[in-house]
């Protein structure tokens, strides 16, 4: 009798504790380890300042190359000139996101009349901002769908489960596919959002999804933030033979020096030398955003080939060496 | 065949940079009234020549320093009114401003004529241009007096706009390797100019100059000194600008700055051999060029160790350069100068990056100002040491005030020596140009 009291309130309290939790909305907090980071003042420019220097480089192939994100240089080189666009970008007809069971339709959405960008009427359909980037093409693309409707959970209802190299595919009425990797998580609040983020240019393909998220407000009928998932399009995996060695690799003096390859898919270049001209060791490791030469007192000792690295670390084959033997 | 042309433009190369004793005349210092005139066009046109064209480039990109360029290039050209006023006149001078000063506008409208793709415009450009050169060769041949002939002036004017026009087509094609070559040519034109210039003002008035000359070997040294010298500023700015903003264009503004290294090496081999050449380039490249880039990748990456690393490396560069330096004009620059100096150039070339990081362009191109002037300090102080060190080569010790009057000019034009010494420059650093290309492609 006395453990049934016990147990009695102990449930009790543990209900009440729930509840109260519940009211102060914890569970947002609580649910699963999201990882969407949520961001104030989104379009100040305070926010730009120090968040620029975080995305702005990224160590990958375990630190060999450190890659910039030119993005976050706003200078000249990124000004779009009479670029053509060779690939042709698909018109969205699904979304597949494997990582949180996501297999639903998609239909094009446009500027609704108070400025907003509109959703599709079906809770459980996408929309893709067809006055916006195709999917597919530089720039970014769009997709917004609900997170829940009156009645309960919509299609996008897990986005913010979603992880960091997490796959998004968008496929076309004919089936071709557009597959896009995670690469973060950012939440705003509704009215100071960085559109010009997540719609403007880029030099990138880059898919980012929209969806609602923090709390719900009855005064407005929404929810107070809006969730975006950043992705960035696969590009197909190269073999070996697809990476362009460099060219031109001449010894001048002390440095070794070469021309770029001048494509996105560069990580950085191998420089590697040899004594008797057959057996060559890895000396240098330079990034694609440095100066293209690598200095080495005793150059004239030695001979050398340059290779280009991918940024999944493929390696091409040697350029032409250059050198004594 | 190749290798004989070859031989042939290093003993040009050579001869230009050593003309014979004989030619010289008894003031053997590289410090003369009329090399000091010759400094002073050398620093000023080549500036404008390289803010014209970083004009045009930024200009073209809509980047946010290009008013500032702008404003520099203005500043520029009144720079130059002062000195055309201490030798002609107020008035002469006055007229002189309003011609050059307008003339910049019309790079501008290159730009936009390029922005819009509009050949009306770029036609409309054109005729402004080709309008300056009748007007401005007009000017000069009146001031000198016939000294400069308008032909002249109007020819090496053409082909100055010519090699602006050269770097900015190529570069909004993006034929940047095309590009550098037409800014270094151009670039190196802006001397030739200033030598046919001074030379003749110097011609016409020689009392104003003591009766020096603008074209003895020493003042040759001087002046190939300063090119070289600002050159690689140039270069350098517009090579940390280019590496930060990872702009198309960085790796040929590398590439540049090799060629510029192995034109550099080859002075120093006409003076000190081939030994000396070789430790020079071994200097120059490791811990300056490319600390230089550390300096820029550091900055990408913001990692301060790694520009504490490159600052380290630029002040051992200023050392061990300054070293050579000492050693190689047996201490007619002393080696602690040397070092102070290399320094004072590296600072600049931090200062003008820093503040273009910065984002703060007023400060960028005053430093950039000021950075270009110091290397035509350097070229004169280290003029000076090498002509102290060989009177042989560049003084020439007991020389009558002049040469024999041996004909009456009835044969001649006056003023052709210069141009034929002109001609001979353009066309050796053309052909040199040509064949390293040549050589790069190869």
């Amino acid at each position: 009798m006395k453990l049934d009291w016990k147990m009695y309130f102990t449930i009790l309290g543990l209900t009440a504790l729930v509840m109260v939790a519940y009211e102060f909305n914890a569970f947002t907090f609580w649910k699963d380890d999201s990882e969407v980071v949520r961001i104030e003042n989104a379009t100040q420019a305070s926010y730009q300042e120090t968040d620029v220097p975080e995305d702005q480089k990224e160590e990958i192939l375990d630190g060999e190359f450190t890659v910039i994100n030119k993005n976050g240089n706003m200078r000249s080189a990124d000004v779009v000139k009479n670029q053509k666009q060779e690939e042709t970008g698909i018109t969205p007809a699904t979304i597949s996101i494997p990582a949180i069971d996501v297999e639903a339709a998609v239909e094009s959405v446009g500027i609704l009349d108070n400025g907003q960008m509109g959703v599709p009427e079906d809770p459980q359909k996408a929309g893709w901002f067809e006055p916006g980037t195709e999917p597919g093409s530089t720039g970014n693309s769009v997709i917004a769908g609900h997170v829940d409707s009156r009645t309960g959970p919509a299609v996008f209802y897990d986005l913010d489960q979603l992880e960091k190299g997490d796959e998004i595919t968008v496929s076309d009425e004919n089936g071709e596919e557009k597959t896009y990797v995670v690469e973060k998580l950012e939440s705003y609040p509704m009215d100071d959002s960085p559109i010009e983020t997540i719609f403007g240019s880029s030099d990138e393909k880059r898919l980012n999804l929209i969806t609602c998220t923090g709390e719900f407000l009855s005064s407005i009928g929404g929810h107070a933030d809006r969730l975006v998932v950043y992705s960035k399009l696969k590009e197909p995996t190269q073999n070996q033979e697809d990476i362009q060695p460099p060219s031109n690799v001449q010894i001048q003096g002390t440095m070794i020096t070469w021309h770029a390859v001048r494509e996105d898919y560069v990580a950085g270049y191998r420089v590697y030398r040899s004594q008797d001209g057959e057996t060559f060791e890895k000396v240098a490791s330079i990034s694609k955003h440095e100066r293209k030469s690598y200095t080495d007192s005793e150059a004239s000792d030695y001979s050398y080939y340059v290779t280009t690295v991918n940024e999944e670390g493929t390696e091409s084959m040697p350029s032409d060496p250059t050198g004594t033997k | 065949m190749k290798q004989m042309k070859r031989i042939l433009i290093t003993l040009m190369a050579l001869m230009l940079l050593v003309p014979s004793v004989a030619m010289a005349d008894h003031h053997k210092s590289a410090q003369t009234e009329a090399a000091d005139l010759r400094s002073t066009l050398d620093q000023l046109l080549s500036e404008h020549f390289v803010l014209a064209t970083t004009f045009m480039m930024k200009s073209y990109e809509d980047a946010p320093d290009a008013d500032e360029v702008w404003n520099k290039l203005d500043q520029n050209a009144q720079d130059m009114t002062p000195a055309i006023a201490s030798i002609y006149g107020d008035e002469a001078a006055a007229q002189f401003e309003e011609i050059f000063r307008g003339h910049n506008d019309y790079s501008d409208g290159f730009v936009e004529a390029a922005k819009n793709d509009d050949p009306e415009a770029r036609k409309m450009a054109e005729e402004e241009v080709e309008e300056f050169t009748e007007e401005f060769s007009t000017f000069l041949a009146s001031v000198t007096e016939g000294n400069l002939s308008k032909d002249t002036a109007k020819e090496v004017l053409k082909a100055h706009e010519q090699d602006v026009l050269n770097v900015f087509d190529h570069y909004v094609n993006e034929e940047y390797q095309k590009s550098y070559t037409a800014f270094r040519e151009g670039f190196n034109r802006m001397f030739d100019i200033s030598k046919a210039l001074s030379s003749a003002i110097v011609t016409q008035m020689p009392d104003s100059f003591n009766g020096t000359k603008a074209d003895t070997p020493a003042a040759d040294l001087r002046s190939n000194m300063n090119a070289l010298a600002s050159e690689h500023f140039a270069l350098a700015v517009l090579e940390m600008q280019k590496g930060f903003d990872q702009a198309e264009d960085y790796d040929f503004v590398t590439w540049a700055e090799n060629q510029h290294t192995a034109d550099f090496k080859a002075a120093i081999g006409s003076i000190y051999g081939e030994e000396g050449a070789a430790q020079f380039e071994k200097v120059w490249q490791q811990d300056h060029i490319n600390a230089q880039s550390d300096v820029i990748t550091a900055a990408l990456e913001e990692d301060e160790e790694a520009r504490k690393m490159a600052e380290q490396s630029l002040m051992a560069f200023s050392e061990d350069f300054g070293a050579f330096l000492g050693t190689a004009t047996e201490g007619n620059l002393p080696q602690e100068d040397a070092v102070e100096a290399v320094w004072t150039h590296e600072e600049d070339v931090l200062q003008t990056f820093d503040h273009y990081v910065n984002e703060d362009y007023t400060a960028t191109y005053d430093s950039f100002r000021e950075g270009y002037a110091f290397m035509f300090g350097i070229g004169e102080t280290l003029s000076s040491a090498v002509v102290t060190q060989m009177p042989d080569q560049f003084g020439g010790e007991v020389m009558p005030e002049e040469m024999p009057k041996t004909g009456f000019g009835g044969a001649s034009d006056q003023g052709m020596n210069t141009w034929m010494w002109i001609a001979f420059g353009v066309i050796a650093a053309a052909s040199a140009g040509f064949i390293s290309i040549r050589k790069a492609k190869q």
